[in-house]
């Protein structure tokens, strides 16, 4: 089977003032479909960066970048939204709701951009929002709900146009740690009915959720292992 | 937790086109949610708009109301109509019921002159002299617009009796001391067909009473008396004026395609009478009501066109004042905007999204603006007495110029919001 997800000699340079600063000094990482990965590193080692690639929100500077077989570094902007749209599922740390909508057109957002008709994209919100354990609250904006709720929107968001890789962005964040472990849970519930997901952190107990832990420090892969005590929460 | 659901096929749906994109109905929905969302600030933005087409529409509606109120009353006044007065022909021909003051040249011989060389053409001729005049009847009185002049002049003038008739042609050449008079004289004298009143202390018998024709305008035919003009030159003519003058002459032309060779005869024949052989000298001028309409014409269509220079300037304004917002709505939102774009937002998408948004704010304020308009001048209207005549033509302009105004003005902050990269929208703080 080949890689859901493949990059190669990934290098991103900024440009601050006339310096260059290399946030990214050319990584490979390898991902199979069905995978949980933590994405690791202190503050300052890349991994934003890499995040962001991989999202297609920024362009590598140098390097391959395959998502599903496909090279998507030539993409143009069009190309790339539409690969943003279907192929990757964003969670973001400070959950990144629409305020003006509820949240059943929150998690229809996605399924809007990529043309799905009402009726399927209204079965398919509420399909995924009961995924996630939160249909009751279709109706009530983000502001009435809380923190790990609108987390919970999030994921029911990214998950409705059946992405190959959930991209989680410190997902517990701006959580406490009881909804943290709800949320972690949730995405090893997702991951053992066979998505892909990445999860970028910081913390190591959100990352001792994962079965494979990736580390970077500098812009470089600093270690790649398999975790052997996947943490499990205690059902709530 | 992990509640197992049957899962829809989602690879079927989505639609294979890539152009395909966000449904307008949706991208309305969601310019209508910002801009509801944030009342207050909506209304601020789209004043401009708003108070520009309603000026636009309101003085527009007043000015046509006007003008065709005006053009009505040169209509009343007699059809075919043109007039013979003393003194000098006035260049550019301004409007032409203006009686010129000065020395009354015209006289009596020169319209019995022109009454027969031209009989064939005229259906009336009517001589006039007028002056204003104290009517009293009992202990009632009013001031008066005394008019001397023949029995045509019911025919030309457009002035024929409601109740009773015109005096005769008897009437005239016996010096009888009968009137025909307005409707509020007959009103405020308390006079029905047949009573006396006194002018200058000489009585007078009322043989016509004039219908209601409005107290607006300059004529008012409501306060006017008109007697035979040899009555007039008799018994009211002021000791000054010699009594074989006449300041007016009213002739209404038979065939209206005739009108203008007449006036031209009409001015030949009057300097043949005068002497006169250089139109410089002419002490008389010779006016068409239609020079007077046309005139008025002119008048309405410069005043539409600065009506228009000042509607373009608001709605220049009111556009500025809807970029100006729009720029800062972007700025706001560049978060939303990262967020749609991570969720799959093309630039088109975006752009579609921010430009409806800036439509909708102009359209709704153009529509809000033409019913402030229209409300305005009924009122206005109401007051000034004019009834208002709502061009369809000025409003689809306002609304489409409006609408003009929300894309010229909306694409700037649209493409920009457009072009935003993902990665900096998301980072904006």
């Amino acid at each position: 089977m080949p890689p859901i997800l493949e990059l190669n000699g990934i290098i991103k340079t900024y440009q601050l003032g006339d310096q260059e600063f290399q946030a990214l000094r050319g990584v490979d990482l390898e991902l199979q479909s069905g995978e949980m990965v933590a994405l690791m590193g202190p503050s300052g080692s890349g991994k934003t960066t890499l995040m962001q690639i991989i999202g297609l929100l920024d362009s590598p500077s140098q390097g391959a970048y395959q998502l599903r077989g496909r090279d998507v570094t030539t993409l143009n902007e069009n190309e790339r939204a539409r690969a943003r749209n279907l192929d990757i599922g964003f969670v973001f740390q400070a959950f990144y709701l629409l305020t003006r909508q509820n949240v059943l057109e929150n998690v229809e957002t996605p399924m809007i951009y990529a043309g799905i008709p009402a009726k399927e994209r209204r079965e398919r919100a509420m399909w995924a929002l009961e995924r996630v354990g939160i249909s009751d609250k279709w109706r009530n904006l983000p502001s009435q709900i809380s923190g790990g709720q609108k987390q919970r929107v999030a994921v029911a968001r990214a998950l409705t146009l059946e992405p190959a890789i959930l991209l989680a962005d410190e997902p517990t964040g701006n959580l406490d740690s009881r909804t943290s472990i709800e949320i972690m849970t949730l995405f090893q519930a997702l991951h053992n009915e066979g998505s892909t997901v990445i999860i970028v952190t910081h913390e190591p107990e959100i990352g001792e959720h994962c079965e494979r832990i990736v580390r970077l420090r500098d812009g470089l892969l600093e270690s790649d292992t398999p975790n052997r005590s996947i943490r499990k929460a205690v059902a709530a | 937790m992990s509640l197992v659901l049957e899962q829809p096929r989602i690879t079927e749906l989505v639609s294979s086109n890539s152009q395909a994109g966000m449904p307008l109905g949706q991208t309305i929905q969601i310019a209508w949610r910002a801009i509801v969302g944030n009342p207050l600030r909506s209304i601020l933005t789209t004043l401009g708009v708003i108070i520009g087409v309603a000026a636009v529409i309101a003085l527009t509606s007043l000015g046509s109301g006007a003008t065709s109120g005006i053009q009505k009353q040169l209509e009343g006044l007699g059809t075919n109509l043109l007039t013979v007065s003393s003194g000098a022909a006035r260049g550019g021909g301004g409007i032409g019921l203006v009686r010129g003051g000065g020395q009354q040249t015209i006289t009596l011989d020169d319209v019995k002159a022109l009454r027969d060389q031209f009989s064939s053409r005229m259906s009336g001729i009517a001589p006039t002299v007028q002056r204003n005049i104290q009517a009293k009847a009992g202990t009632n009185n009013i001031s008066a617009t005394v008019i001397g002049s023949w029995v045509d002049y019911g025919l030309v003038r457009n002035t024929l009796p409601e109740k009773g008739a015109f005096f005769s042609e008897t009437d005239n050449s016996g010096r009888k001391r009968v009137a025909v008079i307005g409707y509020q004289v007959a009103t405020d004298l308390l006079l029905e067909v047949g009573s006396k009143f006194k002018l200058q202390g000489i009585s007078f018998t009322v043989v016509g009473i004039l219908a209601d024709k409005g107290d607006a305008g300059f004529a008012s035919p409501n306060t006017q008396v008109i007697v035979p003009l040899s009555t007039y030159s008799q018994r009211l003519g002021r000791q000054s004026a010699s009594a074989d003058t006449v300041s007016s002459v009213y002739i209404q032309g038979k065939d209206k395609d005739d009108l203008k060779q007449l006036q031209t005869d009409l001015i030949d024949a009057m300097a043949k009478l005068h002497k006169k052989e250089i139109p410089e000298d002419y002490d008389f001028n010779v006016q068409n009501q239609a020079d007077a309409l046309s005139s008025l014409n002119q008048v309405t269509s410069i005043l539409t066109l600065f009506l228009g220079g000042v509607a373009g300037i608001s709605l220049l304004v009111g556009g500025i004042g809807i970029m100006n917002i729009m720029l800062v709505s972007v700025t706001e939102r560049t978060r939303e905007i990262g967020i749609r774009k991570a969720l799959g937002a093309r630039p088109r998408d975006i752009l579609t999204q921010f430009l409806v948004e800036s439509i909708a704010l102009s359209v709704g304020g153009g529509l809000l603006g033409a019913a402030i308009g229209i409300g305005l001048a009924l009122l206005a209207g109401g007051a000034l007495n004019i009834t208002p005549v709502i061009g369809v033509s000025s409003v689809l302009l306002a609304f489409g110029f409006s609408a003009f105004v929300g894309i010229f003005f909306g694409y700037y902050p649209a493409s920009r919001a457009a072009k935003l990269q993902p990665v900096d929208a998301l980072r904006y703080e």
